[in-house]
């Protein structure tokens, strides 16, 4: 349990989270700034909002935890599992989205397919989004009961006022701003904590000899690379094809909380810059999570579970104000993942769902009202459904793996939709749904057909490449669009050199 | 410069602003913590952690008074 001057700046966090949350309600008056912050915001925020959300505090002590396992290969996420992804999406996907003044990417790929296509893949977000979030909460909750000594009840209904009221109130602009607060406080952190954790095993160098002669479990953990027959999740085909190639791509093109951010650009070139902005700092990302569960391996060489590596060297390595600091930026990285959560599926929900099946050519402040609604409902669900997840400790890893299930055959529309002229709605809804389906089967037989544990990269490979030749296939039997439906929705070289104000 | 632009320079002048405040006041708890370490090092490393949150935050918060006060006081003109 934290205690002195790190429990007060755990508290004053919070509750200056929440006051900074609150001031931007004064910058929500429509739909639009609920929902896209006005369309107004710097590429630098976005930038920053993007990072965090994506490592969220599951993945910080999780990646640690793996580091601290396998080795430097788990940098391959951030590395070539980001990167390349996120420049892809700044040049070409996120200019169309942009262009379009879409608020969500089945909004895309329903003016791209059908309107079916684009109930699919918004359910299918909404259903992951509020599973996610009682699994959330559970997790902020144990955090806070750990750290603080409050009861779990407390923790749950303290974290739900706190995230509910600013989301609530101030949209996604809250949602970004405070996002920004927390990046600034984990790099500077984070840093603070390689230096004096380089310090304690005495530098690189002298940690790279003791890991080595630690044992033949340790012997490849300085290799990025892993052989195809590797004990860990990470073996280079699975890098290759399944992340580089696919799940990077969809979840920096495909997923909505990512996405949603880019689309509150001021500008196209703000829109732009902020992925390429977000690449930059992501690349100092291993630096920040990996290292340290590296240097945990010399530390404290015994510990039972690798994901123990990040809070232990927080605790005997970083000097007091930093312990309470980097803590808070824990929590943050949580209340980050909520309040994510809560905004993209209220977006969903109130642009795919409700105005398109519910209430048409309702006037703005009709919607407003509904995007707020849906956050409170969903933070109502998420503090009920939340102990449920304390009885299933797998839940978190079997949203995820769904997830994945659906990236895979999501992207492949997403990619023909723009690159390729020829593919039709059949094409697309038929590629989504037996994509989908034929995820779920390599899931249910993964023992029969894969040597690896946990083959989830594998999955989102084959089932991308099946969803990819179904589109190819069933477009070319049916019915083209015509070029005046397709006006804006696919590539042109233009779009590269190309700003739109 | 259209009043929508300038609407907008003000809004995110605004929005820096809050992030500054918050962010120096957090650098100077930090710089506070100082006085609860036990090494030197510690010390060091509160110190500039502190120090670079109390700058960034500074910084927010004097580009965003110079900006509103430019716009501002277009408004009043």
């Amino acid at each position: 349990m934290l205690a002195g001057i790190d429990y007060f700046i755990v508290i004053a966090y919070i509750v200056g989270m929440l006051l900074l949350g609150l001031y931007f309600k004064k910058f929500v008056s429509s739909s639009e700034d609920y929902f896209l912050g006005g369309r107004s915001l710097p590429f630098w925020a976005i930038g920053m909002s993007i990072v965090v959300s994506d490592i969220g505090a599951l993945d910080f002590v999780g990646v640690s935890g793996q580091a601290y396992r396998y080795g430097i290969s788990v940098g391959n996420f951030d590395w070539v599992g980001s990167v390349p992804a996120m420049l892809l999406a700044a040049f070409i996907f996120i200019p169309y989205f942009w262009r379009g003044g879409m608020y969500t990417i089945p909004e895309y790929l329903g003016r791209r397919y059908n309107k079916s296509v684009r109930t699919i893949a918004s359910a299918t977000w909404i259903l992951f989004f509020a599973l996610d979030l009682g699994v959330l909460f559970w997790a902020s909750a144990v955090l806070l009961n750990v750290l603080m000594g409050w009861p779990i009840w407390i923790s749950i209904i303290s974290t739900a006022g706190v995230v509910g009221l600013y989301t609530y109130f101030g949209g996604i602009t809250a949602v970004i701003m405070t996002d920004v607060v927390q990046m600034v406080i984990m790099f500077i952190g984070g840093f603070a904590l390689v230096f004096l954790s380089l310090d304690a095993v005495g530098g690189w160098e002298n940690m790279v000899d003791k890991i080595s002669t630690m044992g033949p479990e340790y012997r490849s953990h300085f290799d990025i690379i892993q052989p195809v027959d590797t004990k860990s999740p990470f073996p280079w085909t699975g890098i290759l094809f399944g992340l580089t190639f696919v799940m990077s791509n969809a979840y920096m093109i495909g997923n909505q909380s990512i996405v949603q951010r880019c689309l509150t650009a001021k500008n196209e070139w703000h829109a732009k810059a902020s992925m390429v902005f977000g690449s930059a700092l992501k690349m100092f990302i291993p630096i920040l999570v990996l290292f340290p569960g590296l240097m945990a391996v010399v530390v404290h060489p015994d510990l039972a579970d690798g994901d123990q590596a990040l809070p232990m060297m927080i605790k005997s390595i970083l000097p007091p104000g930093l312990v309470g600091l980097m803590f808070a930026a824990f929590f943050a990285g949580l209340m980050s993942s909520v309040d994510s959560l809560l905004n993209s599926t209220a977006t969903l929900f109130t642009k795919d769902i409700y105005e398109p099946f519910i209430k048409q050519d309702a006037d703005d402040k009709h919607y407003l009202k509904v995007g707020q609604i849906t956050t409170l409902v969903l933070l109502i669900m998420g503090v009920a459904t939340a102990p449920i997840s304390s009885d299933f400790p797998g839940i978190y890893v079997a949203i995820q793996t769904f997830m994945s299930y659906f990236q895979g055959p999501l992207f492949a529309i997403l990619l023909l939709g723009i690159f390729w002229k020829r593919t039709t709605q059949w094409g697309g809804l038929s590629a989504l749904v037996i994509g989908i389906g034929f995820a779920i089967l390599l899931n249910v037989f993964k023992a029969n057909f894969f040597t690896i544990e946990d083959p989830f990269l594998y999955i989102s490979w084959w089932s991308f490449l099946l969803a990819f030749i179904i589109n190819v296939t069933v477009s070319l039997v049916t019915k083209k669009h015509t070029d005046e439906e397709l006006k804006g929705l696919v590539f042109s070289s233009k779009i590269i050199t190309k700003n739109k104000s | 410069m259209t009043e929508i632009e300038r609407l907008s320079i003000v809004k995110s002048a605004q929005i820096n602003q809050a992030l500054g405040v918050f962010i120096f006041i957090f650098g100077i708890i930090i710089t506070i913590a100082m006085a609860f370490t036990e090494t030197f090092v510690q010390q060091i490393t509160d110190l500039v952690a502190g120090l670079l949150l109390m700058g960034i935050g500074g910084g927010m918060m004097w580009r965003a008074k110079t900006i509103l006060k430019k716009h501002q006081s277009k408004e009043v003109n």
